[in-house]
C-alpha cells in the first residue's frame, strides 16, 4: 500500500510536468493538443542524441553522479533538449496549428494535432527503430527503505520528484511574480482584450510553446530514466497526461501538477482493486468521474 | 468380410515383396480427401505440397483403404468464413470422410465446431497450436473426430515447471501478457507449478503499451518469490524484468520462447541474465526425422524450414493410416476411431515413406497395429487428440542463445504424465 503510494507519486512527477505544458496550450490556444505527449518522446530522444555527442566530446562528464544512474553529460542533454523541443513546439506551431488556426475551427485544429502526433511518432520511429532504447543499461538498483513493509526506492526517482517540484516552483514564481506571468494569464482569458492592452500575443503565444515544449521535454527525459524509451512512449503517455489535464482542471497549471499525482496514484493503487488485466481503465475512468460531477475539473472554471 | 480381409492380406503381402520398387497396382477407385490450408500465404503452400508429398507416397504403396487417394485442396486465406465455407464444401460436395486443416487456431476452431463435428468428419490439423482444443474435447464436444500432430502450449508451460522443480525453486510469481496466448500460458503454468509443488505467489497480467510497469512489477514482488515466470514478449518484457530486477526482484527467471530474442538480451542486459533459463519446444532428434528432412529435399530440393511442414507431413500420412487401418467405406468416426491402431506405442514400428506405408498396410491386414515413426518424431496423441513435442532448455549467452538441455519426446510426455 505505502509502496504503491511511493509509486505514484514518483509516477506523478513526471506526468504532471507534461500536464503543465498541455493545459497551458489547451487554455491559451483553445484546443486539445493531442500531439503533445509526442513532444514528451522528442524531448527524451534529443537528449538521448545530446547525451551521446557530449559524452563523445568530454568523457569526464559522462562519469555516473552516484548514487543516481545520471550522468554530467545527460544533465547537459537536458538542458540542450529542452531548447530544442520548445523550438521545436514552436516550428510546428508556426508551420502547421498557426495556419490551421486562422483558417479552420476548433475542430480542425484537434485532427491537425492528430495526425501531427503521428507524423512525429513515425519519424522518430524511423530514425531511431521500433526497439527500446535507454539513456544507461546498467540497472539502476533500489534502495531498501523498509523491510516490513517492504518499501523501496529508487534514487532516480527521488532525483525525478525534486527536480519536477523545483520545476514546478520555478513556474509558479513566473507565473505569480512577473509581468510576463500576468501577461500569460490575461491572454488566456480574452486574448483580443489583452491585444488592447499592449499585450503581444504573437510572443505570448511563443513563450507558451516553448515552456510547454520545454517541460515536456524534461517530462520525457525523466520517464526514460525512469523507464525506457520507445518510439511510441507518447502514444503510452497522452492518455494518463491527459487525464491528468482533465482532473486539475483545464488551464491551471496547479491543477495540472495536482491532476499528475493523482493520475499517477490512482494508476498505481488501482492494482489493489481491480485485477492487473483492468488496469489501463483507470484514466479513463477518472475523466468520465471528473466530468460527470466535476466538469470543469478541480481547479478549472467554467468560462464563456 | 473374412473373405475380403484374406485377399487385401494377399494384396498387401504382394506389396510387401514389391516395395522396394514401389510398383503401385492399379486400381479402380478414388477415395477423396480434403484439405482446408491458407494456400494463398507464402508460407501456407508449402504446407499444402508438403500433405500432397504424403498422399503421392502412399498412393505409390497403392494408396489406402483399396483405392487410390485425391486430395481435393481449398484455401482458406486465414480466414474463419473462407475456410468454413472451403470445409463446407468439402464435406457437402465432394464427400469427404477425412478433413486436412486448418493452419491456424481461429479458422479450424469454427470448421470444427460448425462442420466437421455435426457431419461425423474426422479433422485432423497440422498447424494448431491452442489449448481451446483440448478444454472442447475435454467437454466431450469434438467426438473423437479431432486431432493435430502440432504441439499445444502445454508442452512449453510443462517443461517451464520442470526448469522450476529442477531448480529447486519453493516460490515463484508469474507476469504475462494479457492476451490469449499470455492468458493461455499463465493458466497452464500456474497449474503446472502446483503439481511440481513450487508455490506461485502472484500471478500478473502485463498490458502491452502502458507508461510503466511499476504497480505490476510491485504486485508481483510482494509475495518474495524465489523466481519469476516470464510469459511476456521482448517490448513489455524488457520494461518489465528492468523495473523487477531494480526493485530486487531475483534473477531467478524462467522464460517463453517469445523472449529469446537479442532485443531483449540486449536491453535488460547479459550480466543480469545469468540465472535465466528459457523453455521452448524443439524439432526432434530421431532417424525419422531426419529421414524426413532427407526425404523432403531430394523432392523439394530445398530443406522443410518452414513453419508446420514436418507436422503437415505427419498429419497427412497418419490421417491415411488411420483410413488403411478403418478399411474400405469407413465412415469419418471409424477412421478416427483406427487412429490408437497406427499410433500403438507397442505396435510394430513403420517409417514415414512408400516402404513404411506398405509395411503399415500388411500389419494392418493382419490384424496387428503398427507405431508411426514420422517427420516430428514418434507420434502419440493423448485422449483430447493432443500431440507432445520434444523440448529444449536455453539460456542467453554472447552470441545469442545456447541450449542447456535437449529433453527428448519420451520424456516430456513422461514428465507431463507425472503432472497429471
Amino acid at each position: 500500500m505505502i509502496q504503491h503510494l511511493l509509486d505514484g507519486i514518483l509516477t506523478g512527477s513526471y506526468l504532471s510536468l507534461g500536464a503543465i505544458g498541455l493545459t497551458l496550450v489547451m487554455h491559451i490556444l483553445r484546443f486539445a493538443n493531442f500531439s503533445h505527449a509526442e513532444l514528451l518522446s522528442l524531448g527524451a530522444y534529443a537528449a538521448l542524441v545530446c547525451d551521446a555527442l557530449v559524452s563523445g566530446l568530454a568523457p569526464f562528464l559522462a562519469v555516473k553522479l552516484a548514487p543516481l544512474s545520471l550522468t554530467g553529460s545527460l544533465i547537459l542533454a537536458i538542458l540542450v533538449s529542452m531548447v530544442l523541443t520548445g523550438l521545436s513546439a514552436l516550428l510546428i506551431d508556426r508551420l502547421v496549428f498557426k495556419r490551421v488556426r486562422e483558417k479552420g475551427q476548433e475542430l480542425s485544429m484537434v485532427f491537425a494535432s492528430f495526425g501531427m502526433a503521428l507524423i512525429m511518432r513515425n519519424v522518430i520511429g524511423l530514425i531511431f527503430g521500433l526497439s527500446p532504447e535507454l539513456y544507461s543499461r546498467d540497472i539502476a538498483f533500489a534502495t531498501v527503505l523498509s523491510r516490513d513493509p517492504l518499501i523501496l526506492i529508487k534514487p532516480d526517482q527521488v532525483f525525478v520528484l525534486g527536480a519536477a517540484l523545483l520545476l514546478m516552483f520555478a513556474l509558479h514564481l513566473v507565473l505569480s511574480r512577473t509581468t510576463f506571468g500576468y501577461a500569460l494569464r490575461a491572454v488566456a482569458e480574452n486574448p483580443s482584450l489583452a491585444q488592447v492592452n499592449g499585450v503581444n500575443l504573437q510572443r505570448t503565444i511563443m513563450a507558451v510553446w516553448l515552456i510547454g515544449g520545454g517541460l515536456a521535454a524534461v517530462a520525457g527525459v525523466f520517464y526514460g530514466i525512469s523507464h525506457q524509451l520507445i518510439p511510441v512512449m507518447g502514444r503510452d503517455l497522452v492518455l494518463p497526461i491527459f487525464a491528468a489535464t482533465i482532473v486539475g482542471g483545464i488551464g491551471s497549471v496547479y491543477g495540472a501538477v495536482l491532476g499528475g499525482f493523482i493520475v499517477g496514484i490512482a494508476g498505481n493503487l488501482a492494482l489493489l482493486i481491480l485485477p492487473s488485466g483492468y488496469t489501463p481503465s483507470v484514466p479513463f475512468l477518472m475523466i468520465l468521474a471528473v466530468l460527470m460531477i466535476r466538469p470543469h475539473g478541480l481547479f478549472g472554471e467554467a468560462r464563456a | 468380410m473374412s473373405i475380403i480381409r484374406v485377399s487385401r492380406a494377399s494384396i498387401g503381402l504382394a506389396l510387401g515383396l514389391s516395395a522396394v520398387s514401389g510398383a503401385a497396382y492399379a486400381q479402380d477407385c478414388t477415395t477423396k480427401i480434403g484439405a482446408v490450408l491458407p494456400t494463398s500465404v507464402d508460407w501456407g503452400r508449402p504446407i499444402a505440397e508438403t500433405a500432397q508429398f504424403a498422399v503421392d507416397q502412399v498412393n505409390a504403396a497403392g494408396g489406402a483403404a483399396g483405392c487410390q487417394i485425391e486430395m481435393v485442396l481449398r484455401d482458406t486465406q486465414v480466414d474463419p468464413k473462407v475456410g468454413v465455407d472451403a470445409a463446407k464444401a468439402l464435406v457437402d460436395l465432394e464427400g469427404v470422410k477425412v478433413l486436412l486443416g486448418a493452419v491456424s487456431s481461429g479458422v479450424s476452431m469454427p470448421i470444427l465446431t460448425s462442420v466437421t463435428v455435426p457431419s461425423g468428419v474426422m479433422q485432423m490439423s497440422c498447424c494448431s497450436s491452442s489449448t481451446a482444443f483440448t478444454g472442447l474435447s475435454e467437454e466431450g464436444k469434438t467426438n473423437g473426430l479431432w486431432y493435430r500432430t502440432f504441439a499445444t502450449t502445454g508442452v512449453q508451460s510443462a517443461v517451464g515447471a520442470k526448469v522450476a522443480a529442477d531448480k529447486g525453486y519453493k516460490s515463484i510469481a508469474i507476469l504475462y501478457k494479457n492476451d490469449d496466448w499470455g492468458q493461455d500460458m499463465a493458466r497452464l503454468i500456474a497449474a503446472d507449478f502446483a503439481a511440481v509443488g513450487v508455490e506461485v505467489t502472484a500471478s500478473v497480467a502485463i498490458n502491452d503499451a502502458q507508461p510503466n510497469y511499476r504497480a505490476e512489477v510491485t504486485d508481483a514482488l510482494s509475495g518474495q518469490p524465489e523466481a519469476l515466470y516470464l510469459a511476456l514478449y521482448p517490448a513489455e518484457g524488457t520494461a518489465a524484468v528492468r523495473e523487477w530486477l531494480s526493485l530486487g526482484g531475483t534473477q531467478n527467471m524462467i522464460l517463453a520462447n517469445s523472449l529469446k530474442s537479442d532485443e531483449f538480451r540486449d536491453n535488460v542486459g547479459l550480466q543480469y541474465l545469468g540465472s535465466a533459463l528459457g523453455t521452448d519446444t524443439a524439432s526432434p532428434r530421431s532417424e525419422s526425422a531426419d529421414a524426413f528432412r532427407a526425404a523432403y529435399q531430394e523432392r523439394f530440393e530445398a530443406e522443410p524450414n518452414g513453419p508446420g511442414l514436418a507436422n503437415s507431413y505427419d498429419a497427412a500420412m497418419l490421417a491415411l493410416l488411420a483410413m488403411e487401418a478403418a478399411g474400405k467405406d469407413a465412415s469419418g468416426a471409424d477412421v478416427a476411431a483406427a487412429m490408437s491402431r497406427v499410433t500403438d506405442p507397442a505396435g510394430t514400428p513403420v517409417s514415414a515413406d512408400t516402404a513404411g506405408f506398405v509395411a503399415a498396410k500388411e500389419v494392418l491386414a493382419g490384424g496387428g497395429t503398427v507405431m508411426f515413426q514420422g517427420a516430428t518424431g514418434d507420434v502419440r496423441f493423448d485422449e483430447n487428440g493432443d500431440v507432445s513435442a520434444p523440448a529444449v532448455i536455453w539460456s542467453f549467452s554472447e552470441s545469442g542463445t545456447e541450449e542447456i538441455e535437449y529433453i527428448p519426446l519420451s520424456d516430456v510426455d513422461a514428465f507431463i504424465a507425472s503432472l497429471k
